[in-house]
C-alpha cells in the first residue's frame, strides 16, 4: 500500500484525481490512517456535509495479504451525527481488494456543485469517475444488481442507499460480502451522509491482475499465520460459539446478567429473550435452509455470520447480529425473529445504522407514535425512513433528534450517538467506554463486556465501579491498534486469553512489515490513535462534559440489580490519563 | 431445595439418570449445600468445558453454595460484539 488516491469531487470541470506516495502513513493502516488524516486535514469546525470534510477510506495494515482475518475496512471523517472524529469499520471484501490495488487510502474531498450522482471505478489501471443519475435513490440491493450488470461479479462494491443520498445522520456505507450482498456496513456515525454529500453513490473496486500483498518474510508470515489460525480455532469463543451461533449468542447471557436494555433502557431483562436468542436463530436458519456459519470476508476463519431465510426458504437477510436483534427486538419489546430479520434487511437496503435505527424506533415507541412491541408498526416506520417522508427524515436522523422532536427525556446517546445493546448500569465497564471513547456511544471501541460479563481476558465485577476505568482504558488502546491492522476485532477473545496467539499476531505483523514490534509498540500505536482523536474532538469543541452518560443512568435504577451507574465524573476523566 | 436451571449455547443435561436428560430448561431438586461444582457433576457436564454460571444474575464460581429457588444460567465460553 504505497500510494494514496485523492479525489476532489468539487474540482472545476468535474472530479479530479491525484495519486501521491503514502509518505508519513507508510506501514500504517485502517483507523490509524483515517484518524491521522482526518485530524491533520479536516478543519474541526467544518460542517460535516460541506466541502471541507473528507471521507477517508483505508484498508488495514495486513489487508490484502494471505493472512487470516484481515478484511476489515476503516472509513473516517468528521461525523455529521456526533460532530467529532469518526472511524466506522466494516467487513466485506472492500478492504482486501483496495489493499491489493496498492492504496493505503482513498480520500474523497470537496463537494460537487449541482445534483449529479457519481460512481467511481478503481482498478489496476487507474480511476474512472462517471455521472450516473440512473442510480438516484436506488437502495443497496437493487443498486448492486444494477451495478453488477456493468461491472460483474468479481469486484467489491461500496455503496450508499437512499439514506446516504438524503444525508440522514444514521446513513451507512455498505460493503459487499464475498457473495456480493450489501450486508457489511460502516454503520455508525453517518459516514453514508458524508459520501452522499460528496455526490458519490458507488465505489467499485476491481483487483483483477493483482496478487496478495507479499510479506517481507514469507516463510515466517506463513508460520505465524498458521499458529494464529490454530489459536483462533482452539479458543472456544472464536472456534465454537461464534461460528455456531453468531454474535446473537450474547442475547441469553446479557439477559441473565440483567444487562439487556429493554423498552428503551427501562429494565435489564426481556421476557422474550429466548425467542430472540442466537440459539433459536441458528436453529431456525438451518431448518429453513439458510446457514448459521459464514464468513463476511475471504480469509475469515471465525465465520460468525450466516444467512437467514424466510419461512418459505427464500433469502430474507444476512444473519442478524446481536446488536440488531437487540435494537429491533428487546429494546422495542419485539420478540419475533422474522420481524427483526425484515428490519435488518431494511437497514441494509436503505443503508442505515442498525443500532441507531433500532434505538430510534424505541424512542418513537416511548413517544407513543406506535406502541412498544408493535411489529408491523416498526416496519411501517422503517418504510417511512426509506421513503424519506417528513417523519422518516426525523427518524433517519437518529435517536437524539427524534427524542428532541417528540419531547422525550430518556434518550440514550453519548455525543449524540445511540447506545448499543448493553445497559451501563449492569455492565459498568462498558458505561465507561460509552462515555469516554472519542467515537460516541460505541461498544466496540473498548468492549468491556468481554471482561465484565464473559470473563475473557480477566474478570472485573460488572456491578461495581472499581477497575472499570483501567479496563476501558486498556481495551480502548488495544482496540485502536487492532482497528489499524485490518483484523476483525473478534481476534481479541483469543489473543487476550492465549499468549501464544497474541505472539502469533505480533509475528504476523513483524513478518509482513520487516519490523520488530513488541506488545509495547502495539500499545503505543493505540495510544497515538486515541490521542489524535481526542485532540481533534477538543478542537471541535468537545470538553470533559461530553464524556458523560445521560444523567438518567446515574439517577434511575434498573432491575433486576436495581443499580445506577456508579463510576464518578472524576474517574471518567482519568481514562486517558496514562 | 429447588433450582431453576437454564443451560445455553448447546449445553444440555447429560445425565441419563435424570428425567431432564437432553433438556436445557427445567426445575431440579438438589440437597442443601449443593455447590455449582456439585451441580456440574449432577448434570454430567464435560469437566473440560470452562463454564460461566449466573446465579440470580450474578456470575459465581464453582465453590458457590446454591440456595433454594435460585435461578441458574449455565454457559460455555461465548462472545460477540
Amino acid at each position: 500500500m504505497d500510494k494514496i488516491l485523492r479525489i476532489d469531487m468539487g474540482a472545476a470541470g468535474g472530479p479530479k484525481t491525484t495519486t501521491e506516495p503514502v509518505g508519513d502513513y507508510a506501514g500504517l493502516g485502517g483507523r490509524a490512517v483515517t484518524s491521522l488524516i482526518v485530524a491533520k486535514e479536516v478543519h474541526p469546525l467544518c460542517h460535516p456535509l460541506g466541502a471541507e470534510n473528507k471521507l477517508v477510506i483505508a484498508p488495514g495494515m495486513l489487508s490484502g495479504t494471505a493472512g487470516a482475518m484481515t478484511g476489515r475496512l476503516s472509513v473516517g471523517c468528521k461525523s455529521p451525527l456526533t460532530g467529532g472524529i469518526k472511524e466506522s469499520n466494516a467487513g466485506g471484501q472492500a478492504a482486501q481488494v483496495l489493499a491489493r490495488l496498492g492504496y493505503a487510502a482513498v480520500i474523497l474531498e470537496g463537494k460537487p456543485s449541482g445534483n449529479d450522482l457519481y460512481k467511481i471505478y478503481i482498478n489496476k489501471d487507474g480511476v474512472k469517475i462517471e455521472v450516473d443519475n440512473s442510480l438516484k435513490l436506488l437502495d443497496n440491493y437493487p443498486l448492486i444488481e444494477k451495478l453488477r450488470q456493468e461491472y460483474g461479479d468479481k469486484v467489491a462494491y461500496m455503496t450508499i442507499g437512499s439514506a446516504g443520498e438524503r444525508k440522514f445522520l444514521s446513513a451507512s456505507i455498505a460493503c459487499t460480502d464475498p457473495q456480493l450482498r450489501p450486508t457489511r456496513h460502516c454503520g455508525r456515525g453517518g459516514v453514508g451522509a458524508v459520501m452522499g454529500a460528496k455526490g458519490v453513490k458507488a465505489i467499485i473496486l476491481d483487483d483483477a491482475g493483482m496478487k496478495h500483498r507479499p510479506p517481507k518474510d514469507p516463510e515466517k508470515f506463513r508460520d505465524a499465520n498458521r499458529k494464529f489460525v490454530e489459536g483462533l480455532r482452539k479458543h472456544p469463543v472464536t472456534g465454537e460459539a461464534l461460528p455456531a451461533y453468531g454474535t446473537n449468542v450474547l442475547t441469553n447471557i446479557l439477559n441473565e446478567a440483567g444487562g439487556y436494555p429493554t423498552y428503551n433502557f427501562k429494565q435489564g431483562q426481556f421476557s422474550g429473550s429466548v425467542k430472540l436468542s442466537g440459539e433459536a436463530q441458528a436453529e431456525l436458519e438451518v431448518k429453513r435452509g439458510g446457514i448459521a456459519t459464514h464468513g463476511c470476508h475471504r480469509g475469515c476463519v471465525i465465520q460468525c455470520s450466516g444467512i437467514y431465510n424466510d419461512k418459505d426458504g427464500h433469502y430474507l437477510t444476512k444473519q442478524p447480529e446481536y446488536e440488531t436483534v437487540w435494537s429491533h427486538g428487546g429494546h422495542c419489546g419485539i420478540d419475533d425473529l422474522d420481524t427483526v430479520a425484515r428490519l435488518d434487511f431494511m437497514d441494509d437496503n436503505i443503508g442505515v445504522d442498525t443500532i441507531e435505527m433500532g434505538v430510534t424506533i424505541g424512542i418513537a415507541m416511548d413517544a407513543g407514535i406506535i406502541p412498544f412491541g408493535d411489529r408491523e408498526g416498526a416496519i411501517r416506520l422503517m418504510e417511512e425512513v426509506g421513503q424519506g417522508t417528513p417523519l422518516g427524515r426525523i427518524l433517519g436522523c437518529g435517536a437524539e433528534i427524534t427524542g428532541k422532536t417528540y419531547g422525550i427525556e430518556r434518550v440514550p446517546v453519548v455525543k449524540s450517538q445511540a447506545l448499543p445493546a448493553y445497559d451501563p448500569r449492569a455492565v459498568q465497564g462498558i458505561g465507561v467506554t460509552y462515555a469516554t471513547t472519542p467515537q460516541g456511544a460505541d461498544h466496540t471501541a473498548g468492549y468491556a463486556i468481554a471482561t465484565n460479563i464473559l470473563k475473557c481476558g480477566g474478570d472485573v465485577d460488572p456491578l461495581k465501579p472499581e477497575g472499570q476505568v483501567e479496563l476501558s482504558r486498556n481495551l480502548q488502546i488495544a482496540t485502536a491498534a487492532i482497528d489499524s491492522t485490518g483484523m476483525c476485532l473478534f481476534i481479541a477473545f483469543a489473543i487476550m486469553d492465549q499468549p501464544d496467539t497474541f505472539q502469533a499476531f505480533l509475528d504476523m505483523l513483524n513478518a509482513f512489515s520487516g519490523l520488530n514490534m513488541t506488545g509495547d509498540d502495539v500499545v503505543a500505536l493505540g495510544k497515538k490513535v486515541l490521542s489524535v482523536e481526542r485532540d481533534f474532538n477538543k478542537r471541535a469543541g468537545f470538553t470533559a462534559q461530553h464524556d458523560r452518560l445521560p444523567r438518567f443512568f446515574s439517577t434511575e435504577t434498573v432491575a433486576p440489580h436495581n443499580i445506577t451507574f456508579k463510576v464518578t465524573d472524576e474517574e471518567l476523566d482519568q481514562v486517558f490519563n496514562w | 431445595m429447588q433450582l431453576e436451571i437454564r443451560l445455553f449455547a448447546g449445553l444440555k443435561c447429560n445425565n441419563p439418570d435424570l428425567p431432564f436428560f437432553g433438556k436445557n430448561e427445567f426445575i431440579l431438586s438438589v440437597p442443601e449445600g449443593t455447590t455449582i461444582g456439585d451441580l456440574r457433576r449432577i448434570l454430567a457436564i464435560d469437566p473440560v468445558i470452562r463454564l460461566l454460571v449466573m446465579v440470580n444474575h450474578h456470575c459465581e464460581l464453582e465453590d458457590w453454595v446454591l440456595g433454594d429457588n435460585d435461578r441458574i444460567g449455565i454457559f460455555p465460553p461465548i462472545g460477540g460484539g
